[in-house]
């Protein structure tokens, strides 16, 4: 037992159960409107709002406000207090969890450790279908669960009494609080599945432990949440009424909004930034998402087994004309796949990145001269595909642009609709590919996943066993230093192989009314949960 | 007469089985399945997920389940909507059309009608121009331009005291607020294609000899025009009248995504791009029966307005 880890752990620990675990922080002075109601735009209609079934970021909007993990994201990004109360790694791949004893379902009935083990379970069982069990895959004996080569009921967590949780992870997973506050990893009731079946999840008959309830939902139009009564913070929170709208048009949620139908958009169109930015100022809100956009190039082809060629590719594309010119959505550029506010790993850049970019050029066609690509050698050409939307189409016509003034390089381009894209990306069947990655947890493993050898995400087929390796032994730290120290060096290593072309890092740009109290700009998961806001007087 | 219909809606199974059969094989033949997503799943998951919707069954075993299943009404589970079936996504979306669709329909007969024959009975006038003028903006004009110049209109620019706009830019209640644009922007295209046709089959029907006897013989213009012309003049109008309004009901993705209406025409849409099979055929199915339907009306329509027409 590593004493570091655990007195870590135990700080980290007492240090959250002193926070008061608020929803709404008010400031003193600010007069509330008579009506809390909230209308967010949620971009499209939610997969499922079954926590072990629904993979998509709208539907888990919305999940967070019907259900409470053992923890829940504040809305500065912050782990608070869920059901849980307190939390302590008790050894490097065990962590306890303890329950409140005031946690309900909307019911009236008491949350216990059991509702947490039979919702895992049923979550990791292939018998459910999910899709999205990354998450539960950290616990102990999942993977084999999923893989259909264990019993669900040998999932590493168990109820040591009504209101004690303990888990066992397979890695040692210093972020496990930061999982539990998905509503992926939420507790369900046994009996009001049983009971209702499928449609457990229509109004009148979920039974939830959240902050809110559901009221209505109409597909494809809205899906209406009240305060739920039964919530052990229910003091706190102030919106009583919560509207998801999910339309998937983002220039009719900005006339939503313009309109005064709607409080917030999800997105906003792309290519008029810097208009909104002068119509709306402090309405328009940006904060850095942990998300990046990047290419792909298939590394099982011969021209990309040559770093030299990968390394002339993306030394010569000017991520900064990129950002302010072309996406200009408040994207940042990006030299890795780790990206700002990554925890366990910090970003790197190119030392090349401080060069003229005339520089730059003269390096890349030696590159590419010394790779036997060039005038009087071999010829370079390449092909872009990337699925149907205008600004994927943008991007990849100014990378072909980059290449063709800059290298001399012809540049074909195919668009596929998104369902064959990520087919042929799977498959291989392209020689350069848009990708793109927005972290489902805050680690540096979520990242990591992509350059890892025969990862399922790792569409790039780059391997090193070097970083495998790199990988392997930070996923055994319990040291919080080194275990950073060996993410980060696994990660820089694979973009000196040039294993990708990092482009940019998202942002999450949206329009907040001005009388919507409670919003950050640090929430980098942009995980905001409606209990953290309030309507000031207006 | 009767023995026809019947003979029509006999008509329409054999019909129905024929688009979805070819449906069927075009979907499927489609690249990308409904579970292929940018995160891979995993191989027992998919394997479970294929074995719950038949997908591991050979496709025409497959398509045996789905004509048992649709024989007994129910038009499966949605692949991307886990929480819903497919008859239950159907009764949401439909009445949504049906309302938008029907009341445009219903506005655009009346006032396209009105139009032509106004602008037939005028011609070279300046009500004709303005017929004929607004008849080119409807039909020219996308419905993806003339809808948000409608929201900038009376949702943005005219608004209530209290900030919010005077009509909804979009979504949906049920309430008539929500109901005017999207019904103003399909009446609008609408009357403008059953003016124009009611124009040109009235102006072709008064240089036919038989109004030409009913002149000679005297009588008033308003009683040539409604007793004699009308009638043989509304032909053409009912011919379109089937497409119209089935494009109208099951097709107006444009409105349907203009105004973020959710209606038939955005879960077809979303069907076919989730590769959701069910979802899709289970609305190619409720076309087809919304087409033959409307068909059948419109031939009925026929023998009413042409007396030589008989079944």
């Amino acid at each position: 037992m590593n004493r570091k880890i655990i007195a870590a752990a135990l700080a980290a620990s007492l240090g959250l159960c002193s926070l008061t675990a608020l929803a709404a922080n008010v400031p003193a002075g600010v007069k509330l409107a008579d009506k809390q109601e909230l209308v967010r735009h949620n971009g499209t209609e939610p997969d499922s709002l079954d926590p072990s079934l629904y993979e998509t970021k709208p539907a888990n909007y919305i999940a967070s406000d019907l259900f409470e993990g053992l923890t829940r994201n504040g809305a500065d990004g912050s782990i608070l207090p869920g059901v849980a109360e307190s939390w302590k790694q008790t050894d490097p791949h065990t962590w306890v969890f303890k329950l409140r004893k005031d946690a309900k379902f909307s019911d009236g009935s008491t949350v216990t450790a059991d509702d947490f083990v039979y919702s895992w379970q049923r979550t990791v069982d292939p018998k459910t279908g999910s899709k999205y069990t990354i998450l539960h895959e950290f616990i102990a004996n999942a993977k084999d669960i999923v893989a259909g080569k264990k019993a669900p009921k040998e999932l590493g967590v168990k109820a040591t009494d009504k209101y004690t949780l303990e888990v066992k992870t397979t890695d040692v997973v210093p972020f496990f609080p930061g999982l539990v506050a998905m509503g992926n990893m939420a507790p369900l009731k046994k009996e009001a599945l049983d009971k209702n079946g499928k449609d457990w999840v229509k109004p009148g008959k979920m039974v939830s432990n959240g902050a809110y309830m559901l009221a209505e939902w109409v597909p494809n139009n809205r899906v209406v949440l009240v305060k739920n009564p039964n919530y052990w913070n229910a003091k706190t929170v102030v919106i009583t009424k919560v509207t998801y709208n999910p339309v998937e048009s983002d220039d009719t949620a900005l006339k939503m909004y313009k309109s005064g139908e709607m409080d917030w958009t999800d997105e906003i169109p792309t290519g008029i930034y810097a208009s909104l930015k002068q119509q709306f100022g402090g309405e328009l809100r940006n904060t850095p998402w942990l998300g990046v956009y990047y290419f792909n190039m298939n590394n099982n082809l011969p021209e990309f087994k040559d770093k030299r060629v990968r390394q002339a590719l993306s030394m010569v594309v000017d991520r900064d004309i990129l950002t302010q010119r072309v996406t200009g959505n408040g994207e940042t550029p990006a030299y890795s796949l780790f990206v700002k506010g990554t925890s366990a790993g910090t970003p790197t850049t190119y030392s090349w990145t401080k060069e003229p970019m005339a520089q730059r050029v003269t390096e890349a066609k030696k590159l590419l001269s010394d790779a036997g690509y060039g005038p009087g050698k071999k010829p370079l050409t390449l092909k872009i595909t990337y699925n149907t939307n205008e600004m994927h189409k943008k991007i990849a016509l100014f990378l072909a642009s980059e290449w063709k003034n800059k290298l001399g390089l012809q540049t074909s381009m195919e668009n596929q609709e998104f369902k064959v894209f990520v087919k042929t990306r799977h498959d291989g069947a392209y020689q350069l590919a848009r990708n793109a990655w927005i972290a489902d947890y805050n680690d540096a493993t979520s990242f990591l996943d992509l350059v890892r050898c025969g990862s399922a995400q790792n569409d790039t087929f780059y391997c090193s066993k070097t970083v495998d390796g790199l990988i392997a032994d930070g996923n055994q730290q319990t040291d919080a230093g080194k275990r950073t120290a060996a993410f980060s060096k696994a990660m820089e290593l694979a973009m000196e192989d040039y294993a990708v072309i990092p482009m940019f890092q998202y942002a999450k740009a949206r329009l907040v009314k001005s009388y919507v109290g409670g919003y950050t700009n640090t929430n980098f998961l942009d995980d905001y949960l409606t209990q953290d806001f309030y309507i000031i007087k207006h | 007469m009767w023995s026809y219909i019947l003979r029509r809606v006999l008509w329409a199974i054999p019909t129905a089985l024929a688009v979805i059969t070819i449906c069927y094989v075009m979907l499927h033949l489609t690249p990308g399945g409904p579970f292929d997503s940018e995160r891979q799943i995993s191989p027992a998951v998919l394997a479970n997920l294929q074995a719950k919707y038949h997908l591991d069954q050979p496709m025409w075993k497959q398509y045996l389940y789905y004509l048992n299943d649709l024989a007994h009404g129910d038009l499966g589970a949605s692949f991307r909507y886990a929480d819903w079936s497919v008859n239950s996504l159907v009764a949401q979306a439909l009445p949504v059309s049906l309302t938008i669709g029907g009341i445009s329909m219903l506005i655009a007969l009346v006032v396209g009608v009105i139009l032509g024959i106004a602008a037939a009975l005028r011609q070279n006038s300046a009500i004709d121009y303005v017929v004929m003028f607004l008849g080119n903006i409807g039909n020219t004009v996308p419905s993806f331009v003339l809808g948000p110049v409608l929201i900038l209109i009376f949702a943005i620019w005219l608004k209530h005291p209290d900030g919010d706009g005077w009509l909804p830019a979009g979504g949906w209640d049920g309430g008539i607020r929500y109901m005017v644009l999207p019904i103003a922007l399909l009446s609008i295209i609408n009357v403008a294609t059953i003016g124009r046709i009611m124009r040109a089959g009235l102006v072709e029907t008064m240089t036919s000899n038989f109004i030409r006897t009913a002149r000679a013989k005297g009588l008033p213009l308003r009683t040539i025009v409604l007793r004699h012309a009308l009638k043989p003049a509304l032909i053409p109008v009912a011919s379109v009248l089937g497409p119209l309004a089935i494009s109208s009901i099951t097709a107006a993705v444009v409105t349907e995504t203009v105004f973020a209406l959710p209606g038939l025409g955005k879960l077809i849409v979303n069907g076919a791009s989730n590769r959701d099979y069910t979802l899709v055929l289970g609305l190619v199915v409720l076309i087809t029966l919304i087409a033959v339907l409307f068909n059948l009306l419109v031939d009925l329509v026929y023998a009413l307005l042409d007396p030589r027409i008989r079944y």
